[in-house]
């Protein structure tokens, strides 16, 4: 099932979300990105919803009917639309959204969407670094078009035992360090309980010198 | 209904022009020049700017933009009309990149940009853009530098060198004289300032240079760094213009020590 | 419109359009009528019990698929071709409706040829997938049925792409898809490595296909196998999948792919050693 976390530290937000893309009980790949790059400080974490649009398809080319549709087409075209809007702004304007303004924008654009025939389904994290008031910062969207500045977020099966373990965890000044050892104790939890657990997860880091990816 | 009272159509003259369109180039050639310089593997883009006035701010005034990581675009002529442009074609970009997922090559958006300026010849109630523009860029996976042209009538050509705007005739004659292939960084900046001075006249605080390295490699040259390049020039014009008066000199003196000996070898009739 | 524009009328307008039931939801409708596994009497039943795979490998990438078509629990056809050949250098593969994927398919090839006519170089296969990928999510939820993977070559080298249905597109290494496809990944992902020598390659894949033929009802009859290379695919071969049963793909019987005629002779009975021979 699909899953993604991030959460806040000093000067810095974790995102990270697991890389299984699967069509009914089949894993068609488990080294999927699914965080995009927004821009030079800001990362988007998307994983699908089981939705009205995507709940009556039927897939009669797999051998069992499928539990849950995640993951189809929605999330990424949702995504990369995101992404290249975002990189428009960027060349129109020659400066890019602040984390803040790019969240609400996003939200916007699922909110739009959520009331044509055809919705996107997406719930989304969003992470950035805001250079100019040097604040780190962490959106939780979810595919009705709620947004909450948050301080760590989840989506997903793993929310239900992440988040009460990062109210016990989670440190609002904590080195980068000290923040992946807390995503590790998420991504552990989550592979004891939850009974299909994703066993690869992708991990990217945003603070004041950009975004990049690291390894657990 | 009214058929065509109402629309303002480009409509062909009896002797075949479209008078709109040949309008439309006269607002471009009064519009300030913009020079490109294609050289070995890099690609230069200079405008002449105009002066600004004392209390607006230049950083609002801008003749060379960017259309994505990889392209740059310099316009001459309307620059409202330019603006409107501009946002169209990095739209496409992003458009491209979307839906083929690779960015766009530099003949692509050209072709793209030439292909909205033809539109708006042959469509009703609108009048054609105001500008000719100067695409240069990197295609993706590959190291060759390039320059475009696009008209108001929708042409679009590739060049080596190429000029538009005001005396744009001008400065085209003095890039055929003096372009060479594979110019060197240096050798294309320089060909690029020489001839943006063949008009303009106030020097190197109203020309403005963008170079282009490679894929995505864009650097503005400093105030400073266009000065060093003006000044070179100049000393280079002094010198040849010091060697020419000396060889004018030596000429003339040779000239009149020769009259000077037919008069001693002719005995003078008065 | 069925005339010199050989049913793309669509594309005169460059909008791709498609006549779609008019009815309120086109997707109820359908399912309606085609959804033999509710309702076994319903009129139209949409061929759908496929193996296909492809993966990408040091030497282009292999393409193996089944040729049975099923309705039902009818075999309406044991000599389908599900590989579809967009153009030489670009090969599709089809599970689902074997309709929906001959078409949008071949007005994909349409669209690769337009693409190469204006800009004066081949699509990649990267842009293809895209390009049928946004197409059948533009029908989305409207009962197209497609699982397809989109095999090529490009400036990039061997690229294999998995498009279906629902909008996913997704860019990997190896993809199986139909109702066969997890007896096919069963044995593929064992011997799978990117080196793979050519000969080994089409082994590999005709076993796989082999595989799901034998455990999967609405799988057999033959097999269709392909290569893409830098110059385009090629054909290999077809291979009836009882003969790879009994006798492997060669001339010479008795390598047969068939447990039974692999473990001939061997035995798990564990006697106990007979006095004497201690």
């Amino acid at each position: 099932m699909e899953t993604s976390f991030a959460l806040t530290g000093k000067g810095y937000v974790i995102v990270a979300a697991d890389t299984t893309a699967a069509r009914s009980i089949v894993k068609m790949k488990d080294d999927q990105d699914k965080i995009k790059e927004l821009g030079s400080h800001l990362l988007m974490a998307y994983s699908g919803e089981p939705g009205p649009s995507n709940a009556y398809i039927i897939m009669p080319t797999q051998p069992t009917d499928p539990l849950l549709s995640f993951y189809s087409g929605d999330t990424i075209q949702f995504a990369e639309y995101v992404e290249r809007n975002i990189r428009l702004y960027q060349i129109r304007h020659l400066y890019p959204l602040r984390p803040s303004a790019a969240a609400s924008w996003i939200r916007r654009s699922l909110a739009v969407s959520l009331r044509s025939r055809n919705a996107f389904t997406v719930n989304l994290l969003i992470g950035g670094y805001d250079l100019a008031d040097h604040k780190p910062t962490l959106y939780w969207i979810d595919y009705l078009g709620t947004v909450v500045e948050v301080p760590f977020a989840a989506h997903g099966y793993g929310s239900y035992f992440a988040l009460s373990l990062l109210d016990r965890y989670h440190n609002p000044d904590a080195t980068l360090e000290e923040g992946l050892a807390t995503l590790k104790r998420c991504i552990n939890e989550v592979s004891k309980r939850l009974v299909v657990s994703p066993d690869r997860y992708k991990v990217k880091v945003v603070d004041k010198d950009g975004v990049r990816e690291v390894e657990l | 209904m009214s058929r065509s009272y109402d629309r303002a159509l480009t409509v062909f003259s009896p002797d075949g022009h479209l008078f709109q369109v040949e309008y439309a180039l006269e607002a471009v050639r009064k519009g300030t020049c913009a020079v490109g310089v294609r050289g070995k593997d890099v690609v230069i883009l200079g405008v002449e700017k105009k002066s600004v006035l004392q209390l607006q701010d230049p950083r609002t005034v801008r003749k060379v933009v960017m259309l994505d990581d990889h392209i740059c675009l310099a316009f001459a002529g309307l620059t409202a009309d330019g603006r409107v442009l501009i946002d169209k074609a990095r739209m496409e970009c992003q458009s491209h990149r979307l839906t083929v997922e690779d960015p766009v090559t530099v003949e692509y958006i050209t072709r793209h940009i030439a292909g909205i300026q033809q539109k708006y010849t042959q469509s009703g109630g609108v009048r054609p853009f105001g500008i000719s523009t100067l695409i240069v860029g990197f295609d993706p996976h590959d190291t060759r530098p390039r320059l475009y042209q696009t008209e108001p009538s929708g042409i679009y050509s590739a060049w080596k060198a190429n000029a538009i705007g005001r005396s744009s005739k001008t400065v085209r004659e003095f890039l055929e004289k003096n372009h060479k292939d594979d110019m060197t960084r240096e050798e294309s900046i320089k060909l690029t300032v020489k001839s943006l001075l063949e008009v303009v006249q106030t020097g190197a605080k109203n020309i403005e240079i963008s170079v282009m390295e490679g894929y995505g490699k864009i650097t503005n040259l400093e105030l400073s760094e266009i000065e060093a390049i003006v000044s070179e020039i100049e000393r280079e014009k002094e010198a040849e213009a010091e060697r020419k008066r000396t060889r004018l000199a030596a000429t003339a003196a040779r000239q009149a020590a020769m009259a000077t000996r037919a008069d001693a070898g002719q005995p003078s009739g008065q | 419109m069925w005339g010199s524009q050989a049913g793309f009328g669509s594309l005169v307008k460059g909008v791709p359009s498609f006549v779609i039931p008019s009815v309120p939801d086109p997707a109820a409708f359908l399912r309606l009528h085609t959804d033999d596994h509710a309702d076994p009497s319903c009129k139209i039943k949409i061929q759908h019990g496929t193996t296909t795979l492809a993966f990408r490998y040091q030497g282009g990438v292999i393409v193996a698929v089944d040729s049975r078509a099923t309705a039902g629990s009818y075999v309406a056809s044991g000599t389908v071709k599900k590989v579809i050949e967009i153009n030489p250098y670009l090969l599709g593969t089809m599970a689902g409706g074997a309709a929906d994927c001959q078409y949008w398919e071949t007005y994909l090839g349409v669209h690769c040829r337009l693409h190469e006519l204006r800009n004066r170089e081949r699509i990649s296969v990267s842009a293809a997938s895209k390009y049928l990928s946004n197409l059948v999510y533009s029908y989305k939820g409207m009962g197209l049925s497609m699982g397809t993977m989109i095999c090529g070559w490009d400036k990039t080298g061997p690229a294999l792409f998995y498009v279906d249905s629902d909008g996913t597109r997704l860019k990997g290494n190896i993809f199986s898809v139909g109702s066969g496809s997890t007896f096919a990944y069963g044995v593929l992902d064992q011997e799978y490595r990117w080196d793979l020598p050519d000969e080994e390659a089409q082994e590999l894949a005709r076993r796989s296909i082999y595989a799901a033929g034998h455990r999967d009802a609405f799988s057999g009859n033959t097999c269709n196998l392909y290569q893409v290379k830098e110059d385009g695919w090629q054909f290999i071969g077809n291979y009836d999948i009882t003969k790879l049963h009994y006798d492997g793909p060669g001339e010479a019987p008795g390598n047969g792919y068939g447990y039974d005629i692999r473990v001939e002779g061997q035995t798990s009975t564990d006697l106990p050693a007979t006095a004497g021979q201690a």
